[in-house]
C-alpha cells in the first residue's frame, strides 16, 4: 500500500517542482484535446441537430451507424489514422505521423460522433418544438439553427464536455499516431501507460491524479454553469 | 389575409381526422372554431399554419399556395406553447428581433403589450418560472406583437382567470376592429365565441358542420 501514498506525495512534488518536462506534457495534453474538442463541436453540433430534425430516407440506418461510431475503440481509430498518414499511406506525403496534428486528427475522429450523437439524442426530443416556434414566429433556417443552439445550450455543453473528457483520457489513439515521443508527442495518458509498464507506479499515480484534477475542474465549471442558469 | 380551403383531407394511418370540402375565411375577420374534443380543430390550424402537411387538398392564402414570404405573416399559438429559456421580455420581443426592428422600437412595443396584458412586473423574470396562465399570456403577447396578417389561436383563454380573459379579448377585438388581419380562434366557450367572433365554424368528426353568423350556429 505504501507505494500509493508515495504516488500521491509524488504528485504534489511533481506539481510543485515546476518541472518543465512535466508541465509541457500536461499542456500538450490539454492543447491536443481542447483543439480536437473544438473541431468536433463545430462539426458535430450542427450535424447532430440537422440529423435530429430532418426526415430523410436512410435516417434509421444513419442513426444506427452514429450510435456505433459513438463507442469506437480508441485503438481502432488510432490504427486507422496511422495507416492513412503513415509514409506509405494515402496521406503519407504530409508527414503527419508522430506529430501533435496526428493526435488531434485521431481524437477528432473519436469524439465527433460522441458530440454528434449526444446532441442528436437531445434534439430529437426538444428540437422539433423549438424549430416549430421559430418557424411560426417568422424565422428562417439560419434563425432556427441559432435558436436551437441557444435553447439547447446546456445539453450541447454537456455533449462537448463529455467529448473533452473522452479525448483527454484516452490513450490508445494518441499512442498509436503520436508515438509517445518525449518533448514532442508525450501526453498525460501515454506518460502514465509508459511509467506503469516500467514499474514507476508513483509517477503514474502522480500523473493520474493530475488528470483527475483536470477532469474535476472542467466538470465543476460545467456544473456551475448548469446550476447557475 | 384570405384563406380558401378546398378538398382538405388529413389521415393519420387508416383514420381520416379531417375532411373539409370547402371553407372560406375572409380577410380581416375574426372567426371562432368550435367543436368537441378530438374533432380536428387543432389539426386544421396546424395545417393552415404550415406546421403539418395535409394528405390531400389545397389551401390558398390570398390566392397563393403557402410559400416563405407568406409564412412570415402567419403565426400560430398552439395549445402547448413553448417559451424560450430566457426572460419574459426577450420572449415577447423575439419575433421583432427576428425582423431586425430597432432596439428602442422593440422596447416600446413590448412594454405596451405587457401593460395591456398586465405582465409588466414579470418583465425580467425567467419564462421557466412563470405560472401556467402567465406563460400562456406571454405566448399570446409574442404572437400578437408583430401583427401577423393571419393569427391562429388554439384555445387562447383556457386556464386563464376572468380578469385576464377580459384583457385578452380586448386585444383580440382591437386587432379585429383595426383590421390588422384575419384571426382564427379555437374555443370551447360558446359565450366567448358569441361575444367576439364575426362568424363561427363548427367542426365535428373532422367535418365542417355549419359556418355562419354566431346566432345561427350556436342555437
Ligand atoms: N400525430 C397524430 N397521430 C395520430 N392521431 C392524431 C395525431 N394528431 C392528432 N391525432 C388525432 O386526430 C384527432 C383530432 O385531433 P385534434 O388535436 O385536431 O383535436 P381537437 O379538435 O383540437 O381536440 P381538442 O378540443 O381536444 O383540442 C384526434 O382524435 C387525435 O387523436
Ligand atoms: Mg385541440
Amino acid at each position: 500500500m505504501g507505494y500509493i501514498m508515495e504516488g500521491v506525495k509524488e504528485a504534489f512534488n511533481l506539481l510543485l517542482s515546476l518541472d518543465r518536462e512535466i508541465y509541457s506534457i500536461i499542456l500538450l495534453s490539454i492543447f491536443v484535446s481542447f483543439t480536437s474538442t473544438i473541431i468536433s463541436a463545430v462539426i458535430g453540433t450542427p450535424i447532430g441537430l440537422f440529423l435530429a430534425l430532418k426526415k430523410f430516407k436512410l435516417k434509421k440506418m444513419v442513426t444506427r451507424l452514429l450510435y456505433t461510431f459513438m463507442s469506437l475503440p480508441p485503438v481502432v481509430v488510432g490504427l486507422f489514422v496511422a495507416i492513412i498518414i503513415s509514409r506509405r499511406g494515402p496521406l503519407g506525403h504530409l508527414g503527419l505521423l508522430f506529430t501533435p496534428s496526428a493526435m488531434i486528427i485521431a481524437q477528432t475522429l473519436l469524439i465527433t460522433p460522441i458530440i454528434m450523437g449526444i446532441t442528436f439524442n437531445n434534439a430529437k426530443e426538444q428540437g422539433q418544438e423549438i424549430r416549430q416556434i421559430c418557424m411560426t414566429l417568422g424565422g428562417n433556417r439560419w434563425d432556427t439553427l441559432i435558436l436551437l443552439i441557444k435553447e439547447m445550450r446546456i445539453s450541447i455543453l454537456i455533449a462537448i464536455v463529455t467529448g473533452f473528457g473522452r479525448a483527454i483520457s484516452e490513450v490508445g489513439a494518441v499512442m498509436l499516431v503520436g508515438g509517445n515521443i518525449l518533448g514532442h508527442t508525450r501526453v498525460m495518458t501515454t506518460f502514465i501507460a509508459m511509467n506503469n509498464s516500467m514499474g514507476n507506479y508513483s509517477m503514474s499515480i502522480a500523473m493520474g491524479t493530475v488528470l483527475l484534477v483536470i477532469s474535476f475542474i472542467v466538470n465543476s465549471i460545467l456544473y456551475k454553469y448548469v446550476v447557475g442558469d | 389575409m384570405e384563406i380558401n380551403i378546398n378538398g382538405l383531407m388529413k389521415d393519420y394511418g387508416e383514420r381520416t381526422v379531417l375532411n373539409i370540402e370547402s371553407l372560406l375565411f375572409e380577410s380581416n375577420k375574426l372567426y371562432g372554431i368550435i367543436g368537441p374534443n378530438g374533432a380536428g380543430k387543432s389539426t386544421l390550424l396546424r395545417i393552415i399554419s404550415g406546421l403539418e402537411q395535409s394528405t390531400k387538398g389545397e389551401i390558398l392564402y390570398n390566392g397563393c399556395v403557402l410559400n416563405k414570404p407568406i409564412l412570415k405573416h402567419i403565426t400560430f399559438m398552439s395549445q402547448r406553447h413553448y417559451l424560450l429559456k430566457t426572460t419574459v421580455f426577450n420572449n415577447i420581443a423575439y419575433p421583432l428581433t427576428l425582423r431586425k426592428y430597432h432596439k428602442k422600437i422593440i422596447e416600446n412595443m413590448v412594454d405596451e403589450i405587457m401593460m395591456d396584458l398586465q405582465l409588466f412586473e414579470l418583465k425580467d423574470q425567467l419564462a421557466i418560472s412563470l405560472s401556467g396562465g402567465e406563460a400562456q399570456k406571454v405566448a399570446l403577447a409574442r404572437a400578437l406583437i408583430f401583427e401577423p396578417q393571419l393569427l391562429l389561436l388554439d384555445e387562447p383563454t383556457a386556464n386563464i382567470d376572468p380578469n385576464s380573459i377580459k384583457l385578452i379579448e380586448k386585444l383580440i377585438l382591437k386587432r379585429n376592429k383595426e383590421k390588422k388581419g384575419t384571426t382564427l380562434m379555437i374555443t370551447h366557450n360558446m359565450e366567448q365565441a358569441r361575444r367576439l367572433c364575426d362568424e363561427v365554424v363548427f367542426i365535428e368528426n373532422g367535418k365542417l358542420k355549419v359556418q355562419g353568423k354566431e346566432k345561427q350556429v350556436l342555437v
